[in-house]
């Protein structure tokens, strides 16, 4: 079948006449995806019985617009009460929450919505217009370019410890150490594990995410009546939608930003097997790096909350390539993805495009029409969502502890996963309290492991030769852009601040 | 009682009273029968909880959902699986040994292949005695197989290559049948390969489709469900029953006369020995209802619409089981060096 002009307009009108299952998936995925502990995954395979049954296109767009949706609604606890509700949204908070305690929630929330719609239309179009070229991002990135990736994230590190390197790289460094807990990759000889059972397979990531940042902020928080203060309460209850439509224009106006941290998720979620955490925290790395005011970031920077938005709903449509191209699933989605297609006969891989090009484009096709259909229903939302802020802490507190302690019961349903959330809170409490970042830690526990995967594989491959890490030109040539995202922004700086010397001693 | 005292006890009975005897005796076993059968049809008196090693929407996930949707029109029950990943299926088995009542009304749902060779790496905190395998529900053997587009394209390309340099060969684990096919391979042709883990079958096919590995070895369900991206170049089991699906490539034996046996991955149900002990007539409701599945048409259509291999799908009881995993103890045992890396 020709794929013309004409067959992606019929393909998008098609799609919009499955709105009655869109729209009901949206707030579904809007609503698992803001419950820390639930995932479109998850919520797939629990509904996966009721997807079987249905028409097979049924049951595939079903599961991208909850897929979509649900990358979105991560982000809203991430923004309001610093809970990020999956990995993906763990970089969100960094500068979502200190927005929403600046009284700017209904802003932020806006600006979260309009990034991972423009983030998720963008790289939905790049990916049904280029999707062969794109799955051959795969074939060049290996272990040893993975590697390179995740020091771009880890160097996240480094750049919040710039106002106090020491905790700042104790922080980091403890998190790595947390992250090498469990089985090693290649013997799988427990580590660490003081032997728990239940960390065998490393240290669950929803327990320490919503321990590092809820239950610590929960604890934060009920110190004081309330997240806000005077000022912001005042600013947020007289919000009209005057901060929504503010928050769509500040993302409109950095469109440049939107597209650029998008490429990253979409050429990350094309590699087989890295996820939307490690997008949003080299999206945000590299946003910080290259930008002409990063001493703004971690402060409530809008840049700082458009980049982590838009590369993880990125990572969305890159995840499906090579599940549809290849035959290959990305994530965890993409692979109950596989499972429905399976079960209705469907062949993934050449052979779909060729025997249902319909089926292939159109998976595609619905979540644009997914992301379309978002901005209007959700938008809106933001300004009543972000009253949530309001309400006294005497009640947040409790709520936030109990709801993320069931979160964190939920992907693996052991209470011992409870009681680590809660010792992560503790451990969050005393390093904010003496000036530890934890973030610092948290991006130590998520990219750990996958480093230490990743170099694994790449030191096997060479018999434990170290120098196999520059023995690739795409490799060599990320090693580059490494250093140069590290080095160019501390220049830049010094080059600033000598012009400005320059400049004053001119003037005097 | 002792032998002259049964001597006398039978000698002494006329042959009314033998006849006698012998009718109450039918009665009490009757009702014994009766009484066992009454008690085992009380069971299950509630769903069954499944306990699986690996994570949801895996291979092992697809087998159990078709298969207990059978399963519990005959047992007159739902099942309820609960997965358990980590550490290559050694935390499931933890769980189900250390946290699950011994009383029938739960079971593992395991990979007798992988899952049995981890014991040989490692031995658990349980003695691997204490629960058995009793229900096979397939038998899947290991292949080798390319990507599409790899530059060794052939089994020959692929000798040649090995022989000039170490070849990096994708595998989803070390202690997996398929990882030992590849290592008997070696052995017998002199190449020289080393095994990279890549955490799970979809990794793995990944790996030889993008050319992070030379080439990959994998139970070959997965493979042939990879389609066009792949090219399956030997298999090791006697004869290659899916032909097409897998590319008709031969088998080890068939190409190099080797001996080698079937490196089989075998999912099947698991049970603690205390319950089959305590509750046998609960353990044979198990099996009978088990084995009915098998028959039923309606699990062949699921397992052919949801593009599974019917060829593959291998009724074993006890016996059978216990045959599987004490060869894949005694092939672990031959391979712990290699597997254990000491």
């Amino acid at each position: 079948m020709e794929t013309s002009f004409a067959f992606f307009t019929d393909l998008f009108l098609h799609s919009l006449s499955l709105w009655w299952v869109i729209i009901p998936s949206i707030f579904l995925g809007f609503i698992v995806g803001a419950i820390p502990g639930f995932s479109a995954a998850n919520t797939i395979i629990i509904l996966l019985p009721f997807t079987l049954v249905m028409d097979v296109e049924v049951g595939l767009v079903f599961m991208v617009a909850l897929y979509c949706a649900s990358r979105m609604g991560a982000g809203i606890p991430a923004i309001l009460v610093n809970i990020p509700g999956t990995a993906g949204a763990a970089a969100t908070p960094l500068d979502g929450y200190p927005m929403v305690k600046k009284g700017q929630g209904q802003m932020a929330l806006s600006i979260s919505f309009t990034s991972s719609t423009l983030g998720g239309l963008l790289t939905t179009v790049i990916a049904l217009l280029s999707m062969p070229l794109l799955a051959r991002v795969g074939f060049y990135m290996h272990s040893v370019e993975m590697v390179v990736v995740m020091l771009f994230g880890i160097s996240l590190i480094a750049t919040i410890a710039s106002k106090d390197t020491l905790k700042g790289l104790i922080a980091g460094f403890f998190g790595l150490m947390i992250g090498s807990i469990g089985a090693d990759h290649v013997y799988a000889t427990p580590r660490g594990t003081m032997g728990f059972l239940e960390l065998y397979d490393g240290v669950p990531l929803i327990p320490a995410l919503v321990g590092l940042f809820a239950i610590s902020e929960a604890f934060m928080v009920i110190e004081g009546e309330s997240i806000l203060s005077e000022h912001s309460r005042d600013r947020l209850q007289t919000g009209t939608w005057h901060q929504t439509l503010e928050g769509v224009r500040i993302t409109l106006k950095r469109w440049w930003h939107v597209a650029w941290t998008s490429l990253i998720g979409l050429v990350i979620g094309v590699t087989p097997g890295a996820g939307a955490a490690i997008a949003a925290f080299v999206a945000y790395q590299q946003s910080r790096a290259f930008s002409k005011t990063p001493e703004l970031y971690g402060t409530g920077h809008p840049e700082g909350l458009i980049a982590p938005e838009s590369a993880n709903n990125g990572v969305t449509a890159g995840t499906l390539i090579p599940l549809l191209v290849l035959g290959i699933p990305g994530g965890a989605t993409a692979a109950i993805m596989l499972v429905v297609m399976q079960y209705q006969g469907v062949n993934t891989g050449p052979r779909l495009f060729m025997e249902r090009p319909e089926l292939g484009y159109g998976i595609f096709m619905a979540m644009f029409t997914t992301y379309l259909l978002m901005a209007f229903t959700i938008l809106p939302l933001s300004r009543y969502m972000s009253r949530v802020t309001l309400v006294s802490t005497t009640f947040m507190s409790p709520l936030i502890i109990g709801f993320t302690l069931i979160g964190s019961f939920v992907p693996r349903e052991y209470m011992f996963d409870m009681y680590l959330a809660f010792a992560f809170g503790i451990l969050g409490y005393i390093a904010r309290k003496t000036g530890y970042h934890v973030a610092a830690i948290l991006i130590g526990v998520i990219l750990g492991p996958l480093l230490e995967q990743y170099m694994l594989v790449a030191l096997q491959k060479s018999d434990g030769d170290f120098l196999t890490l520059f023995s690739s030109p795409l490799g060599n040539i990320l090693w580059v852009a490494l250093v140069a995202s590290l080095i160019l922004p501390a220049f830049m700086k010094h080059r600033q601040r000598r012009r400005k010397s320059v400049f004053a001693e001119g003037e005097g | 009682m002792s032998n002259s005292q049964r001597n006398s006890f039978i000698s002494s009975l006329s042959r009314r009273s033998l006849l006698k005897a012998g009718a109450a005796a039918a009665v009490l076993g009757s009702s014994g029968s009766l009484a066992s059968r009454a008690f085992a049809a009380g069971y299950p008196e509630r769903n069954i909880d499944v306990i699986v090693p690996t994570r949801e929407g895996g291979g092992a996930d697809r087998n159990l959902r078709a298969f207990t949707a059978i399963w519990k029109k005959y047992l007159d029950t739902n099942f309820e699986p609960g997965f358990y990943p980590g550490a290559s299926g050694r935390v499931g088995y933890e769980v189900y040994m250390g946290k699950y009542e011994p009383d029938a009304y739960s079971l593992i749902f395991g990979n007798m292949g992988p899952e049995v060779l981890n014991w040989v790496v490692k031995e658990p905190s349980f003695n691997i005695d204490d629960y058995i395998y009793w229900g096979r529900v397939d038998t899947d053997p290991g292949c080798l197989f390319i990507g599409s587009e790899s530059k060794l394209q052939t089994l020959d390309d692929i000798i040649a290559e090995g022989k000039k340099r170490k070849l990096n060969v994708g595998t989803s684990r070390l202690a997996h049948p398929a990882s030992i096919g590849m290592l008997a391979l070696a052995e017998h042709t002199g190449i020289e390969v080393t095994l990279i883990p890549l955490s799970g079958g979809k990794k793995t096919v990944a790996g030889a489709v993008t050319g992070e590995v030379d080439f990959s070895v994998l139970t070959s369900g997965t493979v042939a469900a990879a389609g066009d991206a792949v090219k399956t170049l030997l298999v090791f089991n006697d004869k290659n029953v899916l032909g097409e699906a897998l590319d008709n490539a031969p088998t080890m034996n068939e190409v190099y006369g080797t001996n080698l046996p079937p490196m089989l991955s075998s999912r099947a149900f698991g049970i603690h020995k205390a319950a089959v002990d305590k509750h046998p007539d609960r353990f044979e409701m198990l099996q009978s209802t088990f084995r009915k599945v098998f028959d039923d048409p309606e699990y062949k259509a699921s397992v052919l619409k949801a593009k599974g291999h019917w060829e593959y799908v291998n009724y074993g009881g006890v016996e059978e089981c216990a045959k599987f995993k004490q060869a894949m103890l005694e092939l672990g045992a031959k391979y712990k060096s290699y597997l254990t890396g000491s």
